[in-house]
């Protein structure tokens, strides 16, 4: 048995990153949960939780981490009761799975800085009582969504040929997801060998059935279901997109602009009734209070509704910006002598008009720096092993209240020591020993590096990497490099669906107050001063069995503070990247409306924008990546550090 | 000797069921991360054996069973069921619906490749006539 144990020992570190990804979709979904409110639970997700803690309860079961095991096992129940409808969300139960994924993590947590798993209290007795609330009478919420009719029958038979080019099941599956809805994925046996039937939903124009044909795909439309009446089923054979009247009205931007700023107005009007109401209450008999109270509620409900209203109407497809790219890429690989093929993933992906045009440019670079660097010759591709045709993905999927873009290759991978190298010749500082993947993406987005010594035209325009950093940072986003040797790389972009208005917490220090973007925040802890210790210019708080570097905004800002006994801190990022943003007191949740801080004169590294709560006073509002880097950056360079 | 298919959506497991195995399955690995893909794997190349999950995201293990057992090409094919445990239900269905053994994780991997030896030594009723 022993000989087995650490036969799996040897495995520990593939066993954290898968859980490491569960635990952070799990994450991503308890907080759409928590934000949509109950009635914001679909089947998928609730299918996607079971499944993210079955597999951790499975591989934990494996490295004998039993209470990982224990309470993954007892949060997949829960998880199963709520799919099977034989229970329903409650507020508690939220509560119950919140606390319980939070145990899990720091199980995990525990055992990867080897110390004893933490105590898990009554939460599995709160799992279990939760899941045991049965559901009202007519308990509709959870359950499939409505289906479309299928409209056409997608015939797909895999050959060695066809996924040397790239062309499996899930690449597929993938493109029809991009395109419409998977009914039902149905393998069969055909005389020539084993072929997969999609029933799939959607619009298809003629150029994409002619491609999906070119590449060996079976496209046959479905004739319209028998049961609807006579009269529909003619008006739909004699070609009814024709004659549908349009029921799209297009509008200027800059009218939902104006829009979006009076519902602004109206949220800090709002914030200042609140206000007002407060200073009242004690001189108002509680009768009249709670009616008053009321309305102030619902007021500030249908203007959240409102402003989700607008908020949709300005939301556009990605693919406004992927559908430009088949023409990018085409021109440049025929340009260089590459092959390079394009897959475009989850082109329906909505996102903010404002955004999407300021992320063409951002795009259109990341896309020919790939085609351009990233990939190898198709000589270069066989020798390595490769198939001759490269593939470059571009991926959109919403998280929750966000939108992620991805741009994915699998190419060559960004050559670390080629880039430390580049950047010490143009005169740029570089931390020493082996370079993670942030310290990368920092360098090569540095205004004056470029890996080429000769530029050429792919990226000889005036947007590089470091424009393409501003702008996501600009926009509230962040950008995230992967990479591997010889396997490719992938850019992470994330980006928030609107701008202007977002929920945050607000805290003081001193007698200031700030607003942080309530997406950022990982967690709010409490630490004691006594246990901080300084590294260099650096304090940092045991944390996790870790430590976490601690920035004071007091000194950040220049604030004067009184020391404090306990230290309210703010965990933003996650793993090797935390940092922890200590506050003197946190005032609480807010709807914040955001105004950008556009002219540079008054741009202060660490701050976004500014806000007014409603009771007159301008409050910063932090940007944390960028306290963040500070902190890093302090970390690494201490002695050099401005 | 064919190759070996493990499907499991998660890679950690796969890579420990490998290891386990490489004693034992001379003709190499190959793996699926669903039950399409495994099924894709079929259609691409024969398989000396088949370790499969149950709980998967596209398509439940005793399903890609059925598929299997319903068709002449893979009907000798050897299946071990390699499912979390606590599901004793699973192990009826999938005995039921032709799994050639059953096994639950946490496994050792003395266990596993015990048992997969066992399952390749077996004669396999039809073999030969293809």
């Amino acid at each position: 048995m022993t000989g087995d144990t650490s036969f799996f020992a040897g495995f520990m570190d593939d066993y954290f990153a898968e859980c490491d990804e569960h635990l952070g979709a799990i994450r991503r979904h308890l907080l759409a949960i928590e934000s949509a409110g109950e009635g914001g639970v679909d089947r998928a997700m609730l299918d996607d939780l079971f499944r993210s803690f079955h597999s951790i309860k499975g591989i934990s079961g494996m490295v004998e981490l039993r209470d990982a095991e224990l309470l993954a096992h007892h949060l997949e129940s829960f998880l199963r009761r709520l799919r099977d409808g034989e229970a329903q969300l409650t507020a508690d139960g939220l509560d119950a799975l919140i606390e319980g994924v939070d145990l899990l993590e720091r199980t995990i947590a525990a055992r990867r800085e080897h110390v004893p798993s933490p105590p898990a209290g009554d939460v599995i007795d709160r799992l279990t009582g939760a899941a045991l609330e049965t559901p009202p009478a007519e308990s509709a919420t959870i359950g499939p969504a409505d289906q479309p009719a299928p409209s056409w029958r997608i015939t797909f038979a895999p050959s060695p040929q066809l996924v040397a080019r790239g062309i499996n099941v899930d690449t597929v599956r993938a493109r029809l997801r991009a395109a419409g809805t998977i009914l039902d994925a149905t393998p069969r046996m055909l005389p020539d060998g084993i072929a997969f039937e999609f029933a799939f939903a959607g619009e298809l124009d003629p150029e994409t059935v002619e491609a999906w044909r070119s590449e060996g795909l079976t496209v046959e439309r479905v004739d319209a279901p028998v049961v609807a009446s006579t009269e529909r089923s003619i008006t739909a054979d004699a070609g009814a997109r024709a004659v549908q009247p349009s029921h799209v009205v297009r509008v200027d931007l800059t009218r939902l602009d104006d829009l979006m700023r009076i519902i602004g107005d109206l949220v800090i009007a709002r914030a200042r009734l609140e206000d007002s109401l407060r200073r009242i209450v004690k001189h108002v008999p509680a009768v009249e209070w709670r009616a008053v109270q009321e309305n102030s509620l619902t007021i500030e409900r249908q203007l959240r509704d409102l402003r989700e209203g607008i908020m949709r109407v300005r939301l556009v497809p990605v693919s406004e910006i992927f559908r430009r790219m088949p023409f990018v890429v085409r021109d440049l690989t025929r340009e260089q002598g590459k092959k390079v093929r394009l897959q475009l993933d989850g082109q329906h992906t909505e996102i903010d008009k404002f955004l999407i045009e300021r992320m063409l440019d951002p795009v259109l670079h990341l896309v020919r720096n790939a085609v351009s660097h990233g990939f190898e010759l198709p000589e270069e591709r066989v020798q390595a092993g490769k198939p001759a045709e490269g593939t470059l993905r571009l991926t959109a999927a919403g998280v929750g209240e966000s939108v992620v873009l991805e741009i994915i290759d699998d190419g060559r991978g960004i050559d670390a020591g080629q880039v430390a190298a580049r950047a010490r010749a143009a005169g740029l500082p570089v931390p020493a020993g082996p370079l993670d993947e942030a310290t990368l993406l920092d360098l090569i987005c540095t205004p004056g590096f470029s890996t080429r010594d000769v530029t050429d035209r792919a990226s000889g325009r005036g947007v590089g990497m470091s424009v393409v950093k501003n702008t996501v940072q600009e926009l509230n986003g962040t950008l995230r490099l992967e990479t591997a040797r010889g396997e490719g790389t992938r850019f992470v972009i994330e980006l928030p669906l609107t701008l202007s208005i977002a929920d945050a917490l607000i805290a003081t220090v001193g007698d200031r107050t700030f607003a942080l973007p309530q997406p950022s925040v990982r967690e709010v802890v409490e630490i004691d001063p006594a246990a901080l210790r300084r590294v260099e210019h650096q304090e940092i708080a045991p944390f996790r069995g870790g430590v976490l570097p601690i920035v004071r905004l007091a000194r950040v800002f220049g604030i004067p503070a009184a020391p404090r006994p306990r230290l309210h801190v703010f965990v933003i990022g996650a793993g090797q990247d935390a940092v922890g943003l200590a506050v003197d007191r946190i005032v609480g949740q807010r709807e914040i409306v955001v105004r950008t801080m556009a002219d540079p004169l008054v741009r202060v590294g660490g701050i976004v924008g500014a806000t007014d709560l409603g009771d007159g006073r301008v409050v910063l509002i932090l940007d944390p990546p960028a306290l963040a880097r500070r902190a890093r950056a302090a970390e690494q360079q201490p002695a050099g550090a401005s | 000797m064919h190759r070996t298919l493990i499907v499991d959506d998660s890679p950690t497991m796969r890579r420990m069921v490998m290891a386990s195995l490489r004693d034992v399955c001379a003709g190499g690995f190959v793996e699926a991360a669903s039950g399409l893909e495994a099924i894709e794997q079929l259609a691409l190349g024969p398989a000396a054996l088949m370790v499969l999950d149950l709980n998967m995201p596209d398509m439940h293990g005793l399903e890609v069973l059925r598929f299997v057992r319903s068709h002449d090409a893979y009907r000798d094919l050897p299946v071990m069921i390699l499912t979390t445990r606590g599901d004793d239900q699973s192990r009826a269905a999938a005995l039921a619906a032709g799994a050639s053994m059953y096994l639950t994780k946490p496994f050792t991997p003395h266990t596993l490749a015990a048992q997969v030896r066992t399952l390749l030594e077996r004669p396999r009723q039809g073999q030969g006539t293809r």
